[in-house]
C-alpha cells in the first residue's frame, strides 16, 4: 500500500475518528472494567527493577505476548513495528536498527544484559536473533553509557530471554510461509527444587528471494541457521544463586554476488555467561557476572568460468567482560548501584594491518534517590580507560516527577559515546576492481610509507604527523523530556520530545592520491550531526476485546556543518541540461535514510469464547533519501529520493483444545515491493503457524 | 495537466526568442559571447589491469577554443583522455602525454555558475607541472569531477566548477562540462564495460572570449 498524499491525510482521518469513536465507548463502558493488568517491570534503565511508569528514562518494553500475537520469528519482525524504529539494510544486507535517528551502529543490543558482537560493517544484524525464547524487549532511548559505556549511545535494546518457572514445560513451534521460509523452535524448562534447566532449540531455513528477475543474482541469497541456548539456574542457599546461561548459533549461507562467482558464508557464534548473585538481604545484593563470546565468519568465492578460487575472507572476534555489581538501599529513600568490570576484546581479520586488542577497564556508579512523595532523582556517571583512544566519562541526570496519579513528567540528560572500532583503526584494504585503498587511521603511519615504497604514491594530501594524536570516540549529548498520561486502563498516551547533539563523527577522507589515479581514504573526526523530534504513543481500551496502539514519531536528522554550506550558498546541483545551479537554504533535506514522519498503528480484537485473537498493523514511514544521485555530497531536494509506503500485517491465532494453538496471517498484505531501493521487503507473505504446549 | 505543460512550453519558447532578439539588437559585441556546446567528444582510455601496475594507454584529444574543434596540431588549449584533463603549458608529467609547446593556463573558479563567472581572476592561472601535479587534479573530488563509489561508480562533472582558460592566442574561455558520459546519459555508469556505461564522452559548453577583455 505505497500511498500517495490524498491517502496520507485519509488515513490520519480515519485514526482520528476510531480515536474519538473509541472515546465515546470508554464512557460508557468505564464501569463495566474490572480487571487492571499488572504494570511492567524494566531492568535495563536503571540495572535495578523499577516500574516502567517510575523509569525517568524513555523506555518501551514489548511482551512475549505481542511477540507471539504477531507470530513474529526474528528480532528485526518485532522492532520495526514498534515506534521510532527502524531496520535498515547496510551494505552486506546485515538489518541494523535506527533509533531516535540514529544509525544502527550507535544502539547497543544486550542480551540479558550482556553485549553481542559481530558488527562487521559498523551495524548488528538483528535477523540474527530468534524470538522464540524471549520474555520481554527492552527499548531504552536516550544516551545511556552512565551504565554501558560504548556503543549506547542512541539507545540500548535489551533482550531477556525466558526463565523456567515452576515445574515441566514444553513447548514446540512451527511456521511456515509462502516464501518457503521454515522455523521450528522448541522449548523445554523444568524446575525442580533449587534447580531449574532450560533449553532452546531453533532452526531457521530461509529460502531467499529475487526481487529483480533480469539479473543473475537473488537478492538475499538462501540460508539457514540454528540457536541452541540452554540455562541452569541453581539456588546455592539463601543468599547464592548461580545462573549459567550458554548460547551457540550458527550460520550458512548461499553466497553469489555476480553471475560467474559462487560460494558460501558461514557464521559461527558462542556466548557463555556466568552471574553469581549474592543477597545479604533486602537492601544489599552483589552480583558477579563474567561473560566471554565469539563471533566469526568465514566465506570463499569460486569463480565458476575458471574453475579457481576467487577470494577468501574472515572475521574473528572474541569479548571477554568481567563484572562486579553492588545494589545498596540506604534507610534515606535511596539506592546506590555501583559497578566496575572490564572490556578485552580481540579482533582477526582479512585486509587488517595487525591483531588489535582492546583492553578497556571501567567504574561506574548511580545514585537513585526519591525525594518526598513524588520525585525521584538518578545521577550516575562511568569512566571507560581505554587502551587505543582517549578515555571517556559518561555522566548521566535524570528525573521523573508524579504529578498525580495519571500524569508523570520525566526529563534526563546523558552522554554516550561509541569508540571507534577495530576497522576505523587497523584497516589495510585495496580494492582490486578499482584499485582504491582504505586505511584505518593508527594502520597510516605504516601503510603510506610502505605504499610510497612500492611508488604507488603520487601525492600525500594529508601529513602523516597529523595522525600523532588519538582517533576521538564519536560521543553524544542526548536530552529526552516527556510525559505519562494515563487516564485509566482504558487510556494512556506518552510523548517525548529528544535531541541528540553527536560530535566527533567519523568518516572517511581523501589522505593521498595514487598513481594509478585513485586515492587512499582514511577516518578522521569531523561532523557535528544532531537529530531531534517527538515521540508519542496512546493506547486505547474501548472494550474488553479490542486494544488500539497508535504510536508517531516526528524526526528532523542533520550535519551542523553543510546546514551552514546550506545557508552560506557553498553547495550547488546540476539541472537537466548540465547547467550548475545555487541550492537554496530549505534545499537541504537531512541526513541519509531518515524519514521525517513515522506512523504505526495496531489494532488487537480477541474473542476470548471462541478462544480467538487477532490483530490488523500498520507501519507508515514517509520520504526519505537514500543516495546522492546528483553527487554534489549532500542530500538535497534535487535528489532522487523514496517515496513513503505503508505495510500492513494480519495475524490470526486460535486455541484448540488443551495445548495446541494454530496460527494463520499475511504480512505485507498489500504486496508492497521496490526491487531497486528496498532490499528487505519480499513482498506479501502468507504463512501457518502451530503450536504445542504441555 | 497537458494543457498545462503545454504552455509552460509555449510562454517559454516565446521568452527566449524574445530574449534572444533582445541581445542582438542590444550590443553587437556581447552578442558574438556566444555559449556553444561540444557534444560527445570521445576521449578514449584503455586500461590494462592484467599488469601490475595497470597499462593506461590511448591517445589525448586536443581541442582549440579559437576555432571549436578537436585538433591534431600543437595550437591546442585543452586536452582529454578518461578524467585527465591537461592544458597546453608547462611540464608533462607523465612520457605518455604530448609536449606542453603552448602558453594556454586555466583555473577551476569553485561554487559558481557558469553566468556568474563574468570576469577573469588572471592571478589564480596554473599551468601542467611535472613536480606539483595537472592544474586540474587527476584525484575525484579534487579535480573537476566526483566519484559516486560503490555501486554505481559513476563520474559527475562536480556542480559549481567552471574551468577558466587563457588561450594559446591569448584570450580567455569559460567552459563548464556537464556530462562524461554518451548523450548525458549516466544511467548504465554501473557497467565497469566502457563501451555499455557509455563513460568517457564529454559534453561541454563554453564561451570564447574573442575581445582583448577580462570579462565575459
Amino acid at each position: 500500500m505505497s500511498l500517495n498524499k490524498n491517502n496520507k491525510y485519509t488515513y490520519l482521518l480515519i485514526f482520528f475518528t476510531i480515536v474519538i469513536n473509541a472515546q465515546k465507548n470508554n464512557i460508557n463502558e468505564k464501569t463495566a472494567v474490572l480487571t487492571q493488568e499488572l504494570e511492567k517491570v524494566v531492568v535495563t534503565a536503571t540495572r535495578t527493577k523499577k516500574l516502567i511508569s517510575s523509569v525517568a528514562m524513555p523506555v518501551e518494553i514489548v511482551s512475549k505476548k505481542e511477540i507471539q500475537q504477531i507470530n513474529a520469528m526474528r528480532l528485526n519482525e518485532v522492532l520495526e513495528e514498534q515506534t521510532g524504529l527502524i531496520t535498515v539494510p547496510d551494505y552486506g544486507g546485515a538489518a541494523g536498527v535506527q533509533m531516535q535517528g540514529l544509525d544502527s551502529q550507535y544502539t547497543l543490543i544486550l542480551i540479558d544484559g550482556v553485549p553481542l558482537i559481530g558488527r562487521i560493517a559498523g551495524s548488528l544484524d538483528i535477523n540474527r536473533i530468534s524470538v522464540g525464547n524471549i520474555a520481554q524487549i527492552e527499548i531504552v532511548k536516550g544516551a545511556s553509557s552512565s551504565l554501558y559505556g560504548n556503543d549506547a549511545l542512541g539507545g540500548v535494546i535489551n533482550i531477556i530471554t525466558e526463565k523456567p518457572i515452576r515445574g515441566t514445560k514444553v513447548n514446540m513451534n512451527y511456521r511456515g510461509d509462502s516464501f518457503n521460509t521454515h522455523d521450528f523452535n522448541s522449548t523445554i524448562a523444568i524446575k525442580k527444587g533449587d534447580v531449574s534447566i532450560s533449553a532452546f532449540i531453533n532452526r531457521y531455513q530461509n529460502a531467499g528471494y529475487d526481487l529483480n528477475k533480469t539479473d543473475d543474482i537473488k537478492t538475499i541469497d538462501p540460508y539457514v541457521n540454528h540457536t541452541f541456548n540452554t540455562t541452569i539456574i541453581y539456588k546455592i542457599n539463601n543468599k547464592l544463586r548461580l545462573n549459567v546461561s550458554s548460547r551457540i548459533y550458527n550460520q550458512e549461507q548461499e553466497y553469489v554476488p555476480t553471475a560467474n562467482l559462487k560460494g558460501k558464508e558461514n557464521a559461527n557464534e558462542w556466548n557463555n555467561h556466568l552471574v553469581l548473585k549474592y543477597k545479604e538481604n533486602e537492601n544489599f545484593n552483589g552480583l558477579f557476572d563474567f561473560y566471554i563470546t565469539n563471533y566469526k565468519t568465514n566465506s570463499y568465492l569460486n569463480n565458476t568460468d575458471t574453475n579457481s578460487l576467487d577470494s577468501e575472507s574472515y572475521f574473528d572476534q572474541l569479548l571477554v567482560k568481567p563484572e562486579l555489581r553492588i545494589v545498596y538501599k540506604t534507610k534515606y529513600h535511596s539506592e546506590i548501584v555501583g559497578g566496575i568490570g572490564l572490556n578485552y576484546e580481540t579482533l582477526d581479520r582479512t585486509d587488517f594491518s595487525t591483531k588489535p586488542f582492546f583492553s578497556a577497564p571501567y567504574v561506574f556508579l548511580q545514585y537513585d534517590k526519591v525525594i518526598g512523595k513524588r520525585t525521584n532523582v538518578i545521577l550516575g556517571a562511568r569512566f571507560d580507560n581505554h587502551n587505543k583512544y582517549k578515555s571517556q566519562f559518561s555522566p548521566k541526570f535524570a528525573i521523573n516527577y508524579k504529578a498525580n496519579n495519571h500524569l508523570n513528567l520525566k526529563g534526563s540528560v546523558g552522554y554516550g559515546f561509541k569508540a571507534p572500532d577495530f576497522r576505523q583503526l587497523y584497516f589495510d584494504f585495496t580494492n582490486n576492481a578499482v584499485g582504491y585503498t582504505v586505511v584505518g587511521y593508527n594502520a597510516v603511519k605504516t601503510v603510506i610509507p610502505r605504499l610510497e615504497q612500492q611508488g604507488q604514491i603520487n601525492n600525500i594530501i594529508v601529513p602523516i604527523s597529523s595522525f600523532d594524536n588519538k582517533l576521538n570516540a564519536e560521543n553524544s549529548l542526548s536530552i529526552n523530556f516527556g510525559a505519562n498520561f494515563k487516564a485509566s486502563s482504558l487510556f494512556s498516551l506518552s510523548a517525548n520530545v529528544f535531541k541528540n547533539n553527536i560530535k566527533n563523527l567519523i568518516d572517511t577522507r581523501v589522505i593521498a592520491n595514487k598513481t594509478n589515479g585513485q586515492n587512499v581514504f582514511s577516518y578522521y573526526n569531523i561532523h557535528d550531526v544532531y537529530t531531534q523530534g517527538i515521540e508519542i504513543n496512546t493506547t486505547l481500551k474501548p472494550s474488553q476485546q479490542l486494544k488500539i496502539k497508535a504510536g508517531y514519531q516526528y524526526l528532523i536528522a542533520k550535519d551542523e556543518s553543510v546546514k551552514q554550506k546550506f545557508k552560506n550558498g557553498n553547495v550547488f546541483a546540476r539541472d537537466k541540461n548540465g547547467s550548475s545551479f545555487l541550492l537554496a537554504r530549505n534545499d537541504y533535506f537531512g541526513l541519509f535514510n531518515r524519514s521525517k514522519h513515522m506512523v504505526n498503528l495496531k489494532f488487537y480484537y480477541n474473542i476470548p469464547a471462541w478462544k480467538l485473537d487477532t490483530n490488523l498493523r500498520t507501519t507508515y514511514r514517509s520520504k526519505y533519501g537514500i543516495s546522492d544521485t546528483n553527487d554534489n555530497g549532500y542530500l538535497d531536494k534535487y535528489d532522487r529520493f523514496i517515496k513513503g509506503y505503508a505495510i500492513a500485517d494480519f495475524a490470526i491465532n486460535k486455541n484448540i483444545a488443551k495445548h495446541y494453538k494454530l496460527g494463520f496471517g499475511i504480512d505485507n498484505i498489500t504486496n508492497f515491493k521496490d526491487a531497486q531501493n528496498i532490499s528487505n521487503i519480499p513482498g506479501r507473505i502468507i504463512y501457518g503457524k502451530i503450536n504445542i504446549q504441555f | 495537466m497537458n494543457t498545462i505543460k503545454f504552455l509552460t512550453f509555449a510562454i517559454l519558447f516565446a521568452f527566449t526568442t524574445i530574449s534572444c532578439n533582445d541581445d542582438n539588437d542590444d550590443n553587437i559585441a556581447t552578442s558574438e559571447l556566444k555559449v556553444k556546446t561540444v557534444s560527445n567528444l570521445h576521449a578514449l582510455q584503455e586500461s590494462d589491469y592484467t599488469t601490475n601496475p595497470p597499462t593506461i594507454s590511448g591517445d589525448y584529444i586536443k581541442f582549440s577554443f579559437s576555432t571549436g574543434t578537436t585538433t591534431t596540431g600543437e595550437d591546442w588549449d585543452i586536452a582529454f583522455r578518461g578524467t585527465t584533463i591537461l592544458v597546453n603549458s608547462g611540464t608533462a608529467t607523465a612520457a605518455d602525454q604530448p609536449a606542453r609547446t603552448g602558453n594556454a593556463q586555466l583555473y577551476i573558479a569553485n561554487e559558481t555558475t557558469f553566468a556568474n563567472v563574468t570576469e577573469v581572476d588572471t592571478s589564480l592561472f596554473k599551468s601542467d607541472d611535472a613536480t606539483n601535479g595537472l592544474a586540474i587534479a587527476v584525484a575525484p573530488n579534487n579535480g573537476w569531477y566526483s566519484y559516486s563509489g560503490e555501486p554505481y561508480h559513476r563520474i559527475t562533472s562536480t556542480s559549481g566548477k567552471i574551468i577558466v582558460i587563457k588561450t594559446n592566442d591569448g584570450h580567455y574561455a569559460k567552459m563548464e562540462i556537464e556530462s562524461y558520459y554518451k548523450d548525458k546519459d549516466a544511467s548504465n555508469s554501473a557497467n565497469p564495460d566502457n563501451s555499455i556505461s557509455g563513460a568517457q564522452y564529454y559534453t561541454f559548453k563554453y564561451v570564447y572570449q574573442a575581445e582583448n577583455t577580462t570579462k565575459f
